[in-house]
């Protein structure tokens, strides 16, 4: 084969090509049920926790303007998003060293593939479940379409930047990805995924809604159902100072230090 | 051609950090195929890292205005994870390869001889498989510059003659860089060698001479060593001697009061 001078561009497209491929045979194909609990683990999940729900808390279930079930998949979805791109993202570099012999490779890359998929399978599955609410005559149809996909868009993109983040911090430093690790159940409960978080009072609420996961959710239960009380002081402002903040974070510390990344 | 400007290299290491490499500078013209000899850790393999941009220096720059390939070598190039086949795909993906991709494979495939393990994990392999295979693949692409950290040191007798024949076919098109304790190969296949020693590297025109420089210098340095030890012993023979001397003057000294 002959090769061409090509342009960085060309360079970086082929290799994001042939690092899409790898890692969908890698994430589809890895042990033979892969792509079955891809679609079980969240059903799986979800019954989990309306189990969890109904026995803790049995009164306090109403919620204004939407019924328990959708609006506890939707916040579970919205933060599977968020946490699997994070999560996966930690460990992409990793799991491609023996690819960075080739110096078209860069960690960046792998972290921004793995997004990339992460995202794609995330939203087919989560289609699916709208396909299958629609069936089974259960309400999980957005109100407002094109809000609902930027809300989920937001998070994804939330999700990129904390992974672009941790996985140069735990490439560094590998208590960084223990941290996350350890943080995301806690991470779960106060982003209001199982419990609303207008229960609590103003003053704590101040500090919870700092957390930028807990607007994404609201404002992407808030597309779903037209009559959605969100949470006061939801704002898509500050969700977007978050993402572009980390995402601009994240592209600094792989530029800094991609020689160490690579490394390792 | 490949121009190294004041190159430098160190290791972060957590006992502090020696230079591996220090003020290097060489031009390796195009065509001319070079050999890497110096002692393990010299920094051989280093400077090809270097070379093949798989690492940064700390300081200097290296200019490189021809396709050069990556180090190809026992270190890696392959992920354990995916199939021999799979690996392939992906290199040949990454350097951009459309249509031909099948015909690169199966090249790839022809050159190394690994059988029905091309399609099993590249980390069941022997580690002549892995250098078959990362050979193989190398050659699939026309590179002007092949970076061989002991690509053939694992291979059999008949591999080695493989890879032999095939860049002696490529010879007037294509150079390599090598490094290699075999000093058969790399009288056949480099022309100019560079002997790489505390850091420091020196280019020879011809291969034979830094490989006579490498015979040389341990020698010496063994002669002198020799040399030093020898000294060393003698110091601490006429120590010792010097002691005992003055221990029984001190005891003849001491005789005279006892008795009284």
């Amino acid at each position: 084969m002959t090769l061409s001078t090509r342009t960085p561009w060309q360079v970086t497209r082929s290799v994001w090509h042939a690092m899409f491929l790898r890692e969908v045979v890698a994430r589809t194909m890895a042990d033979r049920m892969a792509w079955f609990w891809m679609l079980v683990e969240p059903i799986a999940m979800i019954a989990v926790m309306v189990a969890i729900r109904a026995f803790v808390m049995g009164r306090a279930r109403h919620i204004n303007g939407a019924d328990f079930i959708p609006w506890l998949l939707l916040g579970l979805f919205g933060f599977f998003l968020f946490r699997e791109n994070m999560m996966r993202s930690i460990g992409a570099p990793e799991a491609n060293k023996g690819l960075f012999a080739y110096r078209q490779v860069k960690p960046i890359d792998t972290v921004l593939v793995r997004c990339y998929l992460e995202g794609l399978l995330k939203t087919f599955i989560f289609l699916m479940f709208v396909l299958a609410g629609l069936l089974l005559n259960v309400d999980l149809t957005p109100d407002y379409a094109l809000q609902a996909l930027f809300a989920w868009l937001s998070l994804w993109s939330l999700g990129l930047g904390a992974g672009l983040v941790f996985s140069a911090l735990a490439g560094l430093a590998p208590e960084f990805g223990r941290i996350v690790k350890i943080a995301t159940l806690p991470l779960l409960i106060i982003s209001g995924v199982i419990f609303p978080l207008n229960f609590l009072p103003e003053s704590l609420l101040y500090y919870l809604m700092l957390n930028p996961i807990a607007h994404g959710l609201e404002l992407f239960r808030a597309s779903f159902y037209a009559e959605y009380r969100v949470v006061p002081g939801t704002s898509l402002l500050y969700l977007w100072w978050w993402t572009l903040g980390s995402i601009a974070l994240g592209l600094m510390l792989h530029l800094r230090f991609e020689m160490r990344l690579k490394r390792q | 051609m490949i121009r190294i400007e004041n190159l430098s290299k160190r290791y972060h290491k957590q006992h502090g950090s020696d230079w591996v490499l220090k003020d290097i500078n060489l031009e390796i013209p195009a065509n001319v195929s070079v050999g890497l000899i110096g002692r393990n850790g010299a920094g051989k393999s280093t400077l090809l890292r270097l070379i093949g941009g798989m690492d940064a220096p700390d300081r200097g720059h290296i200019h490189r205005d021809c396709r050069v390939s990556w180090p190809i070598g026992l270190g890696g190039g392959f992920q354990g994870s995916m199939t021999g086949r799979q690996n392939v795909r992906f290199v040949a993906r990454i350097h951009g390869s459309g249509e031909d991709m099948h015909d690169t494979i199966r090249r790839v495939e022809e050159f190394a001889e690994i059988g029905r393990a091309f399609d099993d994990p590249v980390r069941t392999y022997s580690s002549g498989m892995r250098a078959r295979l990362a050979f193989g693949l190398s050659l699939a692409f026309d590179f002007d510059v092949y970076l061989s950290d002991e690509a053939t040191a694992v291979g059999d007798r008949l591999f080695k003659a493989k890879a032999q024949k095939a860049f002696q076919d490529r010879i007037g098109r294509a150079s390599i860089i090598m490094v290699s304790h075999q000093e058969k190969i790399l009288r056949d296949l480099c022309q100019a060698g560079v002997l790489l020693e505390g850091g420091k590297a020196t280019w020879y025109d011809d291969i034979a001479d830094a490989i006579a420089a490498y015979h040389l210098e341990p020698t010496e340095r063994q002669k002198d060593k020799r040399a030093a030890q020898q000294q060393a012993l003698q110091q601490r023979a006429a120590t010792i001697a010097a002691r005992k001397a003055a221990r029984e003057a001190a005891a003849l000294r001491r005789r005279p009061r006892e008795e009284k």
